[in-house]
C-alpha cells in the first residue's frame, strides 16, 4: 500500500473542535476495482457512500442503487416547457394582442414553433443542470462532514474512498477489514458553514446596491441617458418668444385665412347670435356628447341637474344661474350658444375648449335638462301606465 | 489497470499540470497580454458609451443600410461560439474521445463569444436600457412582441443558447473547481473555489447524476446549436431583401458558424498550449483533427456559394441576379473575392497532413478563415442591403471610426475573457480525462 500523495494544503489536525459529534469513518482505495469490491462487501453494514475523482461505472449497482430519475425529470419539464412556450406565443398572437401578419389567421401556429422549441430546450436543459446539482446531488452542501476530511483532498485528485456512517471506531475497523488505507474518523461540525454566510451577505449586498441605484435614478431623473428629445430648445407653456418681434409664442392665423375645421360662426355680436338656430338634430349621440361636455365643464358650478347648486359655486360664494328659470327656458338657442362661448358674469367663455359643434350639442343637453323638470304628459312614451 | 498510454494524462500529473496554472504566480506574458487586451476593451466600451450617449448616428449606418457592423459583428460572434458547443456536445454524442481535452476551452470560448455577440443587438436597439421591451410581459403600454417575427425568435434563441451554454460549462466545471478547492491554501482563492464548487464531494450518487446530466445536456445543446444559427439566418431569409430570401440560409449559416468557430479555437488553443506548456495534453492530434473539420466545412462553404449562384441564375430574377453580381463586382466586389479566397481557396492547403501539423501553415489559414468569415457577413448584410428594389433606395455604406473601434473592442473583450479564464479556471476538463482511464 502506497502512502497518500503529498498534499498541497496542510491537513487539519485530529478533529477536536468543541462543537462536533461523531458521524462515521472513511478510508481510501487505490483503484476503482478495489473500490467496487469493497463497496459490495460493506453493503448493508450501514449508510455507505463511495467517492471517486471521476464517474466509475458499476459503482451505483455495487452500492445497490438505481439510476437517478433525471431523464424523467427532464422529459416532464420539456413537455411543460413546450406547453408554456406555445401558450405564451399563441395567447399573445391570437388573443392578447392579435396581429395580422401576411394575411394568415391570427391563430396560425407554424411561425410560433421556433419560440416553442427554444423554450422547450431552456426548460429541459435548465432541469438537467439545476435538477442534477440542486436536487439529485443535494448541493450546495458546504457543511457535509466529508469535506473536512483529509481523504477529500485525495478523492478530488486520484484516489477512491468509502465512507460508513455510525460509531467511528467500529466503522474504521470495518473499512480496514475491507482493504481501505488511511482510514480516519469523520466528525460533523455543528456550526453554519462559512460559504452560506458569504452567499447570504452577497445576496443582501446585491439587493442593497439595486435599491440604491433605483433610489438614485428616481431622485435624479437626469441620470437617465439620452433625454435630449425631452430637453430641446423650445418655448414652454405661457412663455414669451424671443424670436418673433411681437413676443407671441403662439402665432395667430395669417390675416384673411381660416384654419381647416375652424369655420367662424358668423355671429360677431350678441344680438346677431339670438337669431342662430341649432344646426344639430337631438339624436341620442348628440345628447350624449352634450352631456359629456356639461359634466366636464358646467356641472361643477351649475350642478349636475342644472339647478345652480354645483359644489364649486357654493365653495367660492358665487351664484351660478339656475338653468330652470322661466327666463332661461324662454331664451332662444342662439342666446345660450353665445353665453356658453363668450361667458357671462363670473363664468368664463368656453369658445377655446369646446370646438366645432360641441357647443350646439351642449345647448341640446341644457334644453333636455330643462325639459326634464317641466315635462308634459305627451312626453311620456306611448303605452306607459 | 492498463499501463499508461500517455504519462501526462496520469490523474495526479494531470492535476499538477492543469490545476497548477491558476495556483502559481501569473507568468510575465500574462500581465502584458491582458494589459493590451484590456486597453482595447476599454476603448471599445468608451466608444459604446459614446454611441449610447450620442445615439447610433455616430455609426456609418444609413438608409437603406440600416444593418451594418452591429449585425455583422453579432452574427460573426454567435458563429464563433458554435464551435464550442459542437466540440463539447455533438462530438461527445459521437464518442469522439479526442474532444475531451479541448472541450472545456472551446466551451469557454462559446460563452465569451456569445457575450461579445450579445452586446451588438443591445447597442443596435439604440436605447439599451429599454431592451427589456423585447421580452413578453404584461405592461402598462399594453404592447406584446410579435411572435411571428424572426427578431423575437432571435431573442429567444440567443437567450436560451447563452443560458444553456453557461449551465453546460458550469456543470462540467464543478468537479474541477472542487479539485482546485482542495489544493488551494486558505485565502480568498480557496473561498472562491469553495463557493463555486458548491461543496461537491465526488460521491457515487453525485457522479451518477452528473454523468446522466452531462449526456442529456449534450443532447439538448446539439439540438440547440443547430437551431440557434438557423434562427439567426431567419433574420435574413424570412425578409424579402434580394439575396437574403433563400431557403439555403439556415444550413449555410450553421456550416459557416462551425467553420469560423473551429478556426478561432485553433488560433486561441495553439497560443494557449504553447504559452502554458500543455503540449502533452493538447497535442498536434487535436489540432490536426480540428484542421480536418475546418477543411470539410470549407468545402461545404464552397458548395453553399455555388448554390447561391445557382439560385440567382435559376430563379431568373433580375434583382437576385444583381445582388449576386454586386457581391463579386463593382464597389464592394473586393469583399466577395476576399471571402471566396479566404473561405474556399486558402483552407485547401489543409489537405496535406504535414501542413495541418505546422503552425506556419495552420495559423495563417485559421486567421484567413476568421477574416473571410467576417467579410462573408459583410457581403451578406451590407452588399445586399445597399441596393434595394427601387433605384432610389441605393446608397453606399462607409463605416465610421466608431464602428471600427467597437469591433476592435469586441475582440479585446473576447481575448480579455480568455486570458482571465486561463488564469483562474482549469482550462482542461481534468475530471473528464480522468474518467477515460488513460492513467495508471
Amino acid at each position: 500500500m502506497r502512502e497518500a500523495p503529498p498534499l498541497l494544503r496542510t491537513p487539519p489536525g485530529p478533529p477536536q473542535p468543541p462543537l462536533t459529534h461523531p458521524w462515521g469513518a472513511c478510508g481510501l482505495f487505490e483503484d476503482p476495482g478495489a473500490l467496487v469490491e469493497a463497496a459490495r462487501r460493506l453493503r448493508g453494514r450501514g449508510p455507505l457512500e463511495a467517492y471517486a475523482p471521476h464517474e466509475v461505472h458499476g459503482l451505483q449497482e455495487a452500492l445497490g442503487r438505481k439510476a437517478p430519475p433525471l431523464a424523467a425529470m427532464v422529459l416532464g419539464m420539456a413537455i411543460l416547457g413546450a406547453a408554456a412556450g406555445f401558450m405564451l406565443a399563441w395567447w399573445t398572437t391570437a388573443i392578447g394582442y392579435p396581429l395580422k401578419v401576411g394575411g394568415k389567421p391570427e391563430g396560425s401556429w407554424v411561425p410560433l414553433l421556433p419560440v416553442v422549441f427554444e423554450v422547450t430546450v431552456l426548460f429541459a436543459a435548465g432541469t438537467a443542470a439545476l435538477g442534477m446539482l440542486f436536487v439529485l446531488c443535494g448541493l450546495p452542501a458546504f457543511g457535509h462532514p466529508m469535506l473536512a476530511t483529509r481523504a477529500m483532498t485525495a478523492i478530488t485528485r486520484d484516489r477512491y474512498a468509502l465512507s460508513l456512517e455510525g460509531d467511528p471506531g467500529a466503522c474504521a475497523q470495518a473499512l480496514r477489514e475491507a482493504g481501505a488505507t488511511g482510514v480516519e474518523a469523520v466528525h460533523l461540525a455543528c456550526h453554519a458553514p462559512k460559504p452560506m454566510i458569504t452567499l447570504a451577505a452577497a445576496g443582501a449586498g446585491a439587493a442593497l446596491a439595486g435599491l440604491l441605484a433605483f433610489t438614485l435614478v428616481k431622485a435624479y431623473p437626469e441620470l437617465r441617458p439620452m433625454v435630449r428629445m425631452e430637453r430641446q430648445p423650445r418655448v414652454g407653456p405661457q412663455a414669451p418668444s424671443r424670436f418673433f418681434a411681437d413676443g407671441r409664442a403662439m402665432r395667430l392665423p395669417v390675416a384673411g385665412t381660416v384654419a381647416r375645421g375652424h369655420m367662424p360662426s358668423g355671429a360677431t355680436t350678441e344680438a346677431e347670435a339670438q337669431h342662430h338656430l341649432n344646426p344639430l338634430v337631438p339624436t341620442p349621440a348628440v345628447l350624449a356628447e352634450g352631456r359629456a361636455a356639461f359634466t366636464e365643464r358646467c356641472a361643477v358650478c351649475h350642478g349636475a341637474l342644472g339647478d345652480g347648486r354645483g359644489s364649486l359655486g357654493r365653495a367660492y360664494g358665487a351664484a351660478p344661474a339656475d338653468l330652470h328659470t322661466d327666463r332661461l327656458r324662454s331664451v332662444p338657442d342662439g342666446h345660450l350658444w353665445w353665453v356658453i362661448r363668450k361667458g357671462r358674469n363670473a363664468m368664463p367663455g368656453h369658445e377655446a375648449d369646446l370646438e366645432g359643434t360641441r357647443v350646439w350639442a351642449l345647448v341640446h343637453y341644457v334644453r333636455a335638462l330643462q325639459r326634464s323638470r317641466h315635462a308634459l304628459d305627451s312626453d311620456l312614451p306611448e303605452g306607459n301606465p | 489497470m492498463s499501463p499508461s498510454r500517455n504519462p501526462a494524462l496520469a490523474m495526479a500529473a494531470l492535476d499538477d499540470q492543469v490545476l497548477a496554472i491558476p495556483e502559481g504566480a501569473a507568468p510575465p506574458w500574462w500581465g502584458r497580454a491582458i494589459a493590451c487586451t484590456a486597453s482595447v476593451t476599454a476603448l471599445g466600451f468608451a466608444l459604446m458609451a459614446w454611441t449610447v450617449y450620442r445615439g447610433i448616428g455616430v455609426w456609418g449606418n444609413t438608409s437603406p443600410v440600416f444593418w451594418a457592423f452591429d449585425i455583422i459583428n453579432f452574427v460573426f460572434w454567435v458563429g464563433i461560439g458554435h464551435a464550442g458547443t459542437l466540440i463539447s456536445a455533438i462530438l461527445l454524442l459521437f464518442r469522439q474521445g479526442w474532444r475531451d481535452a479541448i472541450a472545456r476551452f472551446a466551451e469557454a470560448m462559446t460563452i465569451f463569444a456569445v457575450i461579445c455577440a450579445g452586446i451588438f443587438p443591445l447597442l443596435h436597439v439604440g436605447r439599451p436600457w429599454l431592451a427589456f421591451w423585447l421580452f413578453p410581459y404584461p405592461n402598462q403600454r399594453d404592447l406584446w412582441p410579435n411572435f411571428r417575427s424572426p427578431l423575437v425568435w432571435d431573442v429567444f434563441a440567443v437567450g436560451t443558447y447563452f443560458t444553456v451554454s453557461l449551465l453546460f460549462w458550469y456543470v462540467g466545471l464543478v468537479p474541477d473547481l472542487a479539485s482546485l478547492r482542495e489544493r488551494a491554501r486558505p485565502g480568498w482563492r480557496r473561498g472562491l473555489y469553495t463557493l463555486l464548487s458548491l461543496g461537491w464531494r465526488g460521491s457515487a450518487t453525485q457522479w451518477a447524476a452528473f454523468g446522466k446530466a452531462y449526456v442529456l445536456l449534450a443532447g439538448l445543446a446539439t439540438a440547440l446549436v443547430i437551431s440557434v444559427h438557423s434562427v439567426v439566418s431567419f433574420d435574413f431569409a424570412v425578409s424579402i431583401v434580394p439575396g437574403w430570401h433563400m431557403t439555403l440560409f439556415p444550413p449555410y449559416f450553421v456550416v459557416g458558424a462551425i467553420f469560423a468557430g473551429f478556426a478561432m479555437v485553433i488560433l486561441v488553443l495553439s497560443v494557449a498550449r504553447e504559452a502554458l506548456g500543455l503540449q502533452a495534453i493538447l497535442t498536434w492530434d487535436h489540432l490536426d483533427a480540428m484542421a480536418k473539420v475546418v477543411l470539410g466545412m470549407s468545402c461545404l462553404m464552397g458548395y453553399a456559394y455555388l448554390m447561391e449562384g445557382f439560385t440567382a441564375w435559376y430563379a431568373q430574377d433580375a434583382h437576385l441576379a444583381r445582388a449576386f453580381g454586386n457581391a463579386v463586382t463593382g464597389q464592394y466586389g473586393w469583399t466577395g473575392i476576399l471571402t471566396l479566397a479566404c473561405n474556399v481557396a486558402v483552407p485547401q492547403l489543409l489537405w496535406r497532413r504535414a501542413w495541418r501539423r505546422s503552425y506556419r501553415v495552420l495559423l495563417p489559414v485559421a486567421l484567413a478563415v476568421t477574416v473571410g468569415m467576417w467579410f462573408e457577413r459583410f457581403v451578406i448584410i451590407v452588399v445586399n442591403l445597399h441596393q434595394d428594389y427601387l433605384p432610389s433606395s441605393s446608397r453606399p455604406y462607409v463605416p465610421t471610426w466608431v464602428d471600427l473601434g467597437i469591433l476592435a473592442g469586441s475582440f479585446g473583450l473576447f481575448f480579455t475573457l480568455v486570458l482571465l479564464f486561463v488564469r483562474f479556471l482549469p482550462i482542461v476538463a481534468t475530471s473528464e480525462l480522468k474518467a477515460r482511464g488513460d492513467h495508471a
